[in-house]
This record gives C-alpha cells, sequence and structure tokens, in this order.
C-alpha cells in the first residue's frame, strides 16, 4: 500500500529574473513502512521533494497524494493539520524551539494536538525520551545538548505524533560520523518497531546501507530507484 | 494556553534587551498617559469646582434681544440685556426637576468715579442678593478686611483685584467702612506709594441707563474680599446689593411698583404742557385746595407702602445662573430648559457656562484639547515603537517561528503566543506605568503647587495643581493601554503569521 504517490510533480522558484526549474516532473510511489533514502548532489532537488512532501512547500504542477488526502489543493490550515497529524519532520539543523527544554520540545506537537490529557503526553514523552537515550537530558535547554542531542530530541519529537511519514533533510549532515552512524540506527530502530515510513536525503553515500531503497535524484528528475 | 504563557515568559526572559526598550515605552506611556488623564480630570473637577461651582453655574439664563453669549467677560464692556421676568423665569426653573439650584443676578460695568478730581476707573459690578448669593455659592468670597453685608443691607464688596485696580488707575485705595489701612495687604506698589495712598471707604459709581443718561450711586464698601479659586480671573467683579445695583443702571427696582395715582395726580400728568403757563393758572389743579387734599394724602400713601414686604426679584436683572442636578449632563440639561423657557414664552434662553465666559470657557476647552492630543501623540509614538521593535523581533525569530509551523503550529498559536509576549509585558510594564502614575498624580496633589498665571490656573483649573484620577478614569488609563498594545500587535503578527516553514528552511 502506497502511502505517498507523486505524479507529473514540478516546483519552479523565482530567482530574480531567472526561474529555477528544481523539480520537472517527479514520478514517485512510497510504500507504508518503508525505509528511503533519496540521494543526489547538492542542488539535485532532494531538499525540494521533500519539502513538497512534506507540505512545507507547494508544488508548482502535478500531484501529491499523502495518506488519502491529495495536498496540492489544501489550504493553510489543511496543510498544517496534515502536517502537525500525519508528518514528522527531522530538520538538518535540528530545529528546537530555544526557549522549552527537551520534554516540553518533544511534548510541543502533543500540546498542540490537545487530544490527551497532560499526563499522557508527559508519560510519552518520557518514553521516547528515554528510547533515544536522552532521560539525563530530559530538563536541559537545546543549548545545554550537543548536535548529536539535539537531533535525537528532533526524532523524538517527530515520532511522538506517531506520524505516518518521517522525512529527514540530511539527519546526518552537521554531525560527526559516530553521532549520524547512532542517528541513523535509531531511524532504523524506530521503523522497524514502529513501522514507522522514513524517508531521508542524504549525499553521503555511506549511510546509504541504512536504507531499505534508495532513489537517486539529479537536476530534478529520478533518475534511479534501487 | 499554558504553553503559549510559558513560551511567551521564557522569550520575553531570552529577549531581555527588546523586553526591556518594549518595556520602558509601554512603563512611560502607561505613566505619562495616566498622570495626563489625571491633569484632564483635574482640570475638569477645578473648572466645575472654580467656574461654574463658584461663578457661573451649569447654564446662564439671559433675555433672547442679548446679542452675544459671553456675558461675564465681554471685552468691549458691551452692556447685558435686562430681564425684567425674573419671578416668572423663577417659577418656570421651580418646575424643572433636573434643575438644583439658581440664582438671578445682574451684571453689567460702571464707571468708578474719582473725588480727587483725577482720572476715572471702571468696575465690573455684580448685583445679587447677598442671601441668596450666600446661600448658592457658599464660602465663595472671603474677606480679608471688614466683612460680609447683613441680610437687606445696601453696599459693596470690593475683591483684591478691583482695588489694585483702582490703585492703579486712579491712587486710590479702597477699605472697608470703619476699617484702618491693613500694610499687610498693600501691594508693592502701593506699598511703596503708602503716604500719598487716597483711602476711600465707599465707591461712587456712575452707571449708564438705557436712555443714554447716567446714574451717580455712593456705596459704602462693607468688606474687601477674595474669591476662593481663580481671584485672578473673578477679582475683578465687585458685589454689590441688588437694589443699589438697578439704581446704578437705571433699572426700576423691586420697591418701584405701579400704585394707582389720585384721580387730581392723574389729572396733572394728563395736563398738556405744551402751554407752560396753564400750569401755573388758576385753573391749575395743583394750586386749587393744596392745602387740604395733597399733603394729607401723600403721608399716608407712604405710609401705607412703607410696611409692605417687597419682593426682591420683581426688579429687574440680567441673568440668571442655574445649577443642574449631579448626573445632568450640560447638553441635554441646556436643552431641556431652553425647551421649557421658549414654551413658556419668556423671552429668555439659556446659554452654557462656557459660552458665558467667552474666552476663557474656550481657552478651557482648547488645553484640554491640547493635553488629550498630547496624549494621543504619545500613544501614536509609543505604538510607531513598539510596532517596529516587535516587528524585528518577528523577523529574527523566522526560524524559531517557522519551525513551530513545520512541526503543526498554526497562525493562530504563533498569534496567540506573540500577542501573549505583548500582553504580558503591557501587563508588567504598563501596570506598574499606571500604579506609578496614581502615585504620582497622589504626590503632585499632595504638593500644592499654584499659579498666579492665569493660563496656568486654567490648566490647574484653579489656583492650585490638582490633578485627580477618578476609578473611571484609570479604567480609561488601562484601556488606552490595552488599545496601544493591541493596535502595537497588529502589524508584528501580520508579519509573524506570514512567517512560513519554507522561511525558516532558506534562513538556515
Amino acid at each position: 500500500m502506497n502511502i505517498i504517490e507523486i505524479k507529473g510533480l514540478k516546483k519552479n522558484y523565482a530567482l530574480g529574473k531567472t526561474t529555477v526549474h528544481a523539480l520537472r516532473g517527479v514520478d514517485l510511489c512510497v510504500e507504508k513502512g518503508n525505509l528511503i533514502s533519496i540521494i543526489g548532489p547538492s542542488g539535485s532537488g532532494k531538499t525540494t521533494l521533500l519539502n513538497v512532501i512534506g507540505c512545507i512547500d507547494n508544488a508548482t504542477e502535478g500531484s501529491v497524494r499523502v495518506g488519502e488526502r491529495e495536498i496540492t489543493a489544501l489550504s493553510d490550515r489543511q496543510i498544517t493539520d496534515i502536517r502537525l497529524h500525519q508528518i514528522g519532520f527531522i530538520f538538518q539543523t535540528f530545529n528546537l524551539i530555544p526557549v522549552l527544554n527537551t520534554i516540553e520540545n518533544v511534548e510541543f506537537p502533543l500540546l498542540l494536538m490537545k487530544k490527551q490529557s497532560k499526563g499522557e503526553i508527559r508519560k510519552k514523552a518520557e518514553k521516547l525520551i528515554d528510547g533515544v537515550g536522552l532521560k539525563e537530558f530530559a530538563h536541559h535547554r537545546p543549548a545545554e545538548l550537543s548536535g548529536g542531542q539535539r537531533q535525537r530530541v528532533a526524532i523524538a519529537r517527530a515520532l511522538v505524533t506517531n506520524p505516518d511519514i518521517v522525512l529527514a533533510d540530511e539527519p546526518t549532515a552537521n554531525l560527526d560520523s559516530v553521532t549520524g552512524e547512532q542517528i541513523l540506527d535509531l531511524m532504523r530502530e524506530m521503523n522497524r518497531v514502529e513501522k514507522t515510513t522514513f524517508i531521508f536525503s542524504t549525499h553521503d553515500a555511506n549511510v546509504l546501507k541504512y536504507a531499505r531503497e534508495v532513489i537517486k535524484i539529479k537536476d530534478g528528475l529520478i533518475v534511479k530507484e534501487a | 494556553m499554558n504553553l503559549i504563557i510559558k513560551i511567551a515568559w521564557r522569550n520575553i526572559l531570552r529577549h531581555k534587551g527588546k523586553s526591556v526598550i518594549i518595556g520602558v515605552i509601554l512603563f512611560l506611556g502607561a505613566l505619562i498617559m495616566t498622570v495626563g488623564n489625571g491633569v484632564i480630570s483635574g482640570m475638569d473637577l477645578g473648572l466645575r469646582e472654580n467656574i461654574i461651582n463658584c461663578f457661573t453655574g451649569d447654564a446662564v439664563i439671559i433675555s433672547d434681544k442679548q446679542q452675544s453669549d459671553n456675558v461675564f467677560l465681554e471685552m468691549m464692556g458691551k452692556a447685558v440685556e435686562p430681564v425684567f421676568n425674573a419671578v416668572d423665569i423663577k417659577k418656570e426653573l421651580d418646575k424643572q426637576n433636573y434643575v438644583s439650584r439658581y440664582l438671578p443676578v445682574g451684571k453689567n460695568m460702571a464707571l468708578v468715579l474719582n473725588e480727587d478730581g483725577g482720572s476715572m476707573g471702571h468696575a465690573l459690578l455684580m448685583g445679587v442678593d447677598f442671601e441668596k448669593y450666600r446661600a448658592v455659592f457658599p464660602g465663595n468670597v472671603k474677606p480679608i478686611e471688614g466683612r460680609l453685608p447683613a441680610q437687606g443691607e445696601k453696599g459693596a464688596l470690593v475683591p483684591t483685584g478691583a482695588r489694585k485696580q483702582a490703585f492703579d488707575f486712579m491712587n486710590i485705595w479702597f477699605i472697608p467702612e470703619q476699617e484702618t489701612l491693613h500694610i499687610a495687604n498693600l501691594t508693592p506698589e502701593a506699598l511703596a506709594n503708602k503716604d500719598n495712598l487716597s483711602l476711600k471707604r465707599s465707591l461712587v459709581l456712575m452707571g449708564f441707563n438705557d436712555d443714554n443718561s447716567t446714574s451717580d450711586i455712593r456705596l459704602g464698601i462693607k468688606g474687601v474680599i477674595k474669591y476662593k479659586a481663580l481671584n485672578h480671573v473673578w477679582g475683578n467683579f465687585v458685589i454689590v446689593d441688588i437694589e443699589s445695583y438697578r439704581q446704578c443702571l437705571g433699572y426700576f427696582s423691586a420697591s418701584e411698583k405701579a400704585v394707582e395715582l389720585p384721580a387730581d395726580q392723574k389729572s396733572l400728568l394728563a395736563l398738556d404742557n405744551a402751554n407752560l403757563d396753564d400750569m401755573f393758572s388758576d385753573n391749575s389743579l395743583i394750586v386749587k385746595d393744596v392745602k387740604k387734599t395733597a399733603v394729607p394724602q401723600k403721608i399716608g400713601h407712604f405710609t401705607a407702602t412703607a410696611v409692605q414686604p417687597v419682593d426682591i426679584d420683581a426688579g429687574a436683572y440680567n441673568m440668571v445662573l442655574v445649577f443642574f442636578k449631579r448626573g445632568v449632563q450640560l447638553d441635554q440639561g441646556l436643552k431641556n430648559l431652553n425647551a421649557a423657557l421658549k414654551a413658556a414664552n419668556l423671552g429668555a434662553h439659556a446659554v452654557s457656562w462656557k459660552s458665558s465666559i467667552g474666552p476663557i470657557g474656550n481657552m478651557a476647552v482648547l488645553i484640554k484639547a491640547a493635553l488629550f492630543v498630547f496624549v494621543m501623540f504619545l500613544f501614536f509614538v509609543a505604538i510607531i515603537i513598539i510596532v517596529n521593535t516587535l516587528s524585528m523581533a518577528a523577523l529574527e525569530r523566522t526560524s524559531e517561528i517557522g519551525m513551530m509551523r513545520a512541526v503543526g503550529a498554526k497562525k493562530g498559536f504563533i498569534s496567540n503566543m506573540f500577542f501573549g509576549e505583548t500582553a504580558i509585558l503591557s501587563g508588567v510594564f504598563g501596570g506598574a506605568g499606571i500604579i506609578t502614575g496614581i502615585i504620582a498624580v497622589k504626590l503632585l496633589t499632595l504638593s500644592h503647587i499654584t499659579s498666579d498665571n492665569d493660563m496656568i490656573q486654567l490648566l490647574f483649573g484653579g489656583d492650585t495643581f490638582r490633578p485627580f484620577l477618578s476609578a473611571g478614569d484609570i479604567g480609561i488609563a488601562i484601556v488606552q493601554l490595552a488599545i496601544v498594545t493591541g493596535v502595537a500587535v497588529l502589524y508584528p503578527l501580520k508579519v509573524a503569521r506570514s512567517i512560513t516553514p519554507l522561511d525558516a528552511i532558506s534562513r538556515d
């Protein structure tokens, strides 16, 4: 069963007077529970593709179906709902809320959802923080954590809502190799245990071994699926 | 909501510099706004106490023939039209349930004659029934020399301003009857000229009558007075008993009433005086039986009228000062009063106290408006600075806001977070500003700042600076602060709401 279906996806950016064709007609289907790596050189369109799938950017042309919904025609409010309920995002630069500590950052999406009690939310966040090995740092602010620790918090936050898809844009780019491997191990473990679909982009060939499927992208087009 | 407050509060602490800048602006804005409100309210209260309650009343009823509404301070000294039917006006006023009290008054100018033969001066006369005046304006005048007149007593109360003016123009120094010179009360100029002062215990007034004739009267000075407030403004109004006033201005007085003349006197008046010889001829009624008829009848007539009580209000006045009951709006009261006067066809109408004092009333309104504009200007400046600072703060937090949006925060959450921050700053710093403003107003009131300057006295609403804050004023300050906060946060909110997750990623 496909959780993502993309057909003829094009994305153009206006850069001054010129138009940059970031995606030139991408067709892609992603099965639920898969662990996919998108590889390609810088500027190939990896981040743009993840942003469109993650409802962070909109398509210029084509269709993008996430779960049961075609996302290209949705309102801002609906798109935000999809981001909150169906998608978890791990950014390259470990974007955390600086004024909240580790556990509060992880709780943040659940508090936005307003579906569970504070006790339940706290319990779930603690479990995930424990899962990513940051129990001792639960009350530390992002500024008091290392890069790897922050990325783990981001992973915990991405998973706390039990999303259908977790998108990670070069999650190891700013980490040393050991920490990067720990993060990828963690993602693979979560994929195995939680059956969450993971799509991560990278231009590091060493991390490909973690993916069950690799999609190569070049000049805005998928050139190889393996 | 807890999450929003938590984030807002921590963001305030995180961005201390900006928070302090916005906080200080809000503090100063709220402080100046509160003090400004206090000054405006104090001025309002002062004007009410010192002009309305001490001099004009809420409304002034004047003759329909009166051209200018400025009946008190007409610069050209134009005569105020007389009102001959004060008794009827009083009857009408008694029917109005929104009227608390009233006082018929004569007001006009008269020349002060110089018995020493030098130049003449002038005086603004207020003709009143002393007893009624004291009942309507209790404690309004205080004798610094002499005393207030007894009931029915004739005489004048000379205020310090009029005495100074008489000295400046005529070198005359008025003192009350049976009093000696009070050196301590002399002006510096009078003191310097002490040995040459011409002391006078009575006023010789010359009033101008409607028929272009004049009447001179001499009035004993019962007291030299100071008005309770705004003595600098009201200090030229000499208060005289109403009957003397009428005599001076050539109005008919209350004691002059219509009498039925005997037949012989009617005949005398009916004589054709074209031929003066007739008046002294044998046919003249005066010559005929004069000892038998005329003298006994005349004595009898005088004896009869002397014991009859006189209704003092039966004579002429120039205006009736009217006070409305507490809570009655001035405009509404005037409207009702004018409708009643018109319906009764009394040939008189009411004008507001502001109109009756002409330039001073306008000046008071202008000063109040200027203060209001100043406070509004402060609002505007505060809003501009806060808008600018908050907008910059929003843009600087693009990554944070964009990331919040990326993980599912709706625009409403961002709005609430931003508004929460501003509201906390406004509540803490603005609240402190309002409290400090209240304390400042109290301290200013207690400091008893006084001024002799006319303009500053108007700003003060009296001789003493007495800013005043009611609970309503404090409520208004809070509302004003809320409006400033609300307006100031609108544009930054728009900026913050427009930040997308993509903006955050692009910035990284």
